[in-house]
């Protein structure tokens, strides 16, 4: 009797053990998916609150980039509805940094390459890098952490419609050949090949190009140049942005906005 | 040991794996780009070895292909055409002969075209040629089946099949105007200055810090939004190239990470950090070399982290 009774103890215990541990665990995971759900919910809120009051007397987002985020063309405000967070997040924080001094003029980088021997990847001096925007210095520099978080999360959440803008046959072809194929004798990479062949964009480091006014991206190719905008990884876009004539910049914006591209929005976890 | 004490280590055991798959979850993600931290490469792996001898881009240098609005409207344009769709779409457009998830541009970068990445019009003209790899002359054609059985880890199409012709059509359209038989600058692959061993250890740093960004912190790639193919190719895994491609060696693939990584910046790593994160990526696992058989390659040796 003794002996028949022996084994059946241990699996007992250890059933009792796991299902105890499975039990307990499920109550943390349905504890954890509540707490992220009111997260959403409150961070919605706050980033709504932000983007239509603004904050400290500084203006509200929504007075330049438009009431549902759709960006202005005229005064040159980029689209912020369906953005990634992680992205408009980032470039908040480094809008905010903005190290450099006031009447501090930066000429644009010499195309000689004896002037700039391409020994320009240091590792060891990576900066978090800064973006020069007057206007977005300054209001960007009154959010705190949750509000940058906040103020992303919302306008990531929000749909668009951009309606494609209609170019010149040859410009689109100049800007399809650039966008597709790059210049390879020169080592520029294809803005595809990490943009998306479509531009859409992949993750938090390549943000969107289609659905973007064509004037904004050759504003902000100019600034990847000129060095008022510095702020990306690896120094990957500095890099190619450097090598891009005038008539490339105005080429390949025309090709990517003459796709038209839409979003009905919706929430992803943030 | 009595049951009791048991069945506690066995609770103990099902929670540290559960709070061990949590944490693995955690850390596969993709790099957080907000966090703002030191650069975990030494000083002295970043910087180039002499000076004098960093690339500079000199476009005049090389050969430059035909423009694609300028494929000719008639039935050897449509054959080019098509060539173009499957090098550039292999996954749909070749589907059947592929057995991974890349496309001839996941290397031949940039449509077959960039320098230094393997272009298509610096090896057209030099076929038929003399292979150490066969011991034998091949042909083009044969060629591209070795890319399909290696690289792609597929079925090579045969030498009258569309696609072949397709490719070779292709090939042929962009090597207009380079000379047969001569090796042209920016063929293949640059060569290597001597270095130390490599090391694998040194090129997982190397690999965290510049690789991991687009080609994922596991380097199974990241796939696109619909999850059906993949934005960033898999260095290694069950989608990646086998280990009778070519870019398995790791020479070869240090000579190709020198000259095309990471996008846009070639020849900004030093030989030595290209042959150590091509160690890295060479102990990882991978489909088996076609040429051995099953035993075999379970009798051979283990690539894999020691």
């Amino acid at each position: 009797m003794r002996y028949l009774a022996m084994p059946s103890k241990p699996v007992l215990f250890t059933a009792a053990a796991l299902i105890a541990a499975g039990v307990i665990f499920g109550v943390i995971f349905w504890l954890t998916s509540r707490a992220n759900d009111t997260t959403t919910f409150a961070l919605l809120h706050t980033g709504k609150t932000i983007a239509e009051n603004g904050r400290d007397g500084q203006p509200a987002c929504v007075q330049c980039h438009g009431g549902n985020g759709e960006g202005n063309r005229a005064m040159g405000a980029p689209r912020l509805a369906g953005m990634p967070a992680g992205y408009l997040e980032k470039q908040l924080h480094d809008f905010a940094r903005n190290p450099l001094k006031a009447g501090v003029t930066l000429d644009p980088i010499a195309h000689d390459y004896n002037k700039t021997p391409k020994i320009q990847v240091d590792l060891t001096a990576l900066t978090p890098g800064v973006r020069r925007v007057d206007a977005m210095n300054a209001i960007s520099a009154t959010l705190n952490a949750q509000e940058v978080k906040a103020v992303a999360f919302y306008f990531s959440s929000l749909g668009y419609n951009f309606t494609a803008i209609p170019s010149d046959p040859e410009t689109l072809a100049r800007g399809e050949d650039l966008a597709l194929r790059g210049k390879p004798e020169y080592g520029i990479p294809a803005c595809a090949s990490c943009h998306g062949a479509d531009g859409k964009g992949y993750g938090n480091h390549f943000p969107p190009i289609a659905g973007q006014a064509p004037e904004y991206i050759v504003q902000q190719l100019n600034q990847w140049q000129t060095g008022a905008r510095d702020n990306d990884q690896m120094a990957l876009m500095r890099n190619i942005a450097e090598q891009l004539t005038d008539g490339d910049k105005i080429n390949v914006a025309a090709y990517f906005a003459n796709i038209a591209v839409s979003s009905t929005g919706g929430v992803s976890s943030p | 040991m009595n049951s009791f004490s048991k069945s506690v280590i066995l609770s103990a055991v099902s929670i540290l794996c559960t709070l061990h798959v949590a944490k693995a979850e955690k850390l596969g993600g993709e790099l957080d780009s907000l966090e703002v931290r030191p650069t975990l490469v030494k000083p002295q792996l970043s910087l180039p070895t002499k000076l004098t001898e960093v690339h500079v881009a000199s476009p005049g240098e090389f050969f430059v292909p035909p423009n694609v609005a300028d494929i000719p409207n008639d039935k050897y344009g449509d054959m080019v055409r098509m060539g173009r769709e499957i090098f550039v779409n292999t996954q749909i457009s070749a589907g059947r002969y592929v057995g991974n998830a890349l496309n001839c541009q996941s290397c031949h970068l940039q449509e077959g075209r960039k320098p230094y990445a393997m272009p298509i019009w610096g090896a057209f003209g030099m076929y038929p040629m003399f292979r150490n790899k066969t011991r034998s002359v091949v042909t083009y054609e044969q060629r591209i089946q070795d890319c399909f059985r290696f690289s792609l880890n597929g079925i090579p199409p045969s030498v009258d099949s569309p696609e072949m012709q397709a490719l070779v059509a292709y090939s042929h359209w962009l090597s207009r105007g380079a000379p047969i038989g001569v090796e042209l600058p920016g063929r293949s692959l640059p060569g290597l200055m001597r270095t130390e061993d490599p090391s694998p250890q040194r090129g997982e740093i190397v690999y965290t810090t510049r690789c991991a960004m687009c080609h994922g912190e596991l380097g199974l790639g990241k796939k696109t939004a619909d999850g059906t193919q993949y934005a960033f190719p898999p260095l290694w895994g069950p989608d990646s190239f086998n280990k009778g491609a070519g870019i398995f060696r790791v020479r070869t693939a240090a000579q190709y990470i020198k000259a095309n990584m990471p996008l846009g910046q070639g020849f900004t790593i030093s030989d030595q950090e290209a042959l150590d994160v091509a160690a890295y990526i060479w102990i990882q696992d991978r489909p088996k070399d076609p040429r051995v058989g099953y035993i075999l390659d379970f009798l051979l040796p283990r690539t894999g982290a020691p």
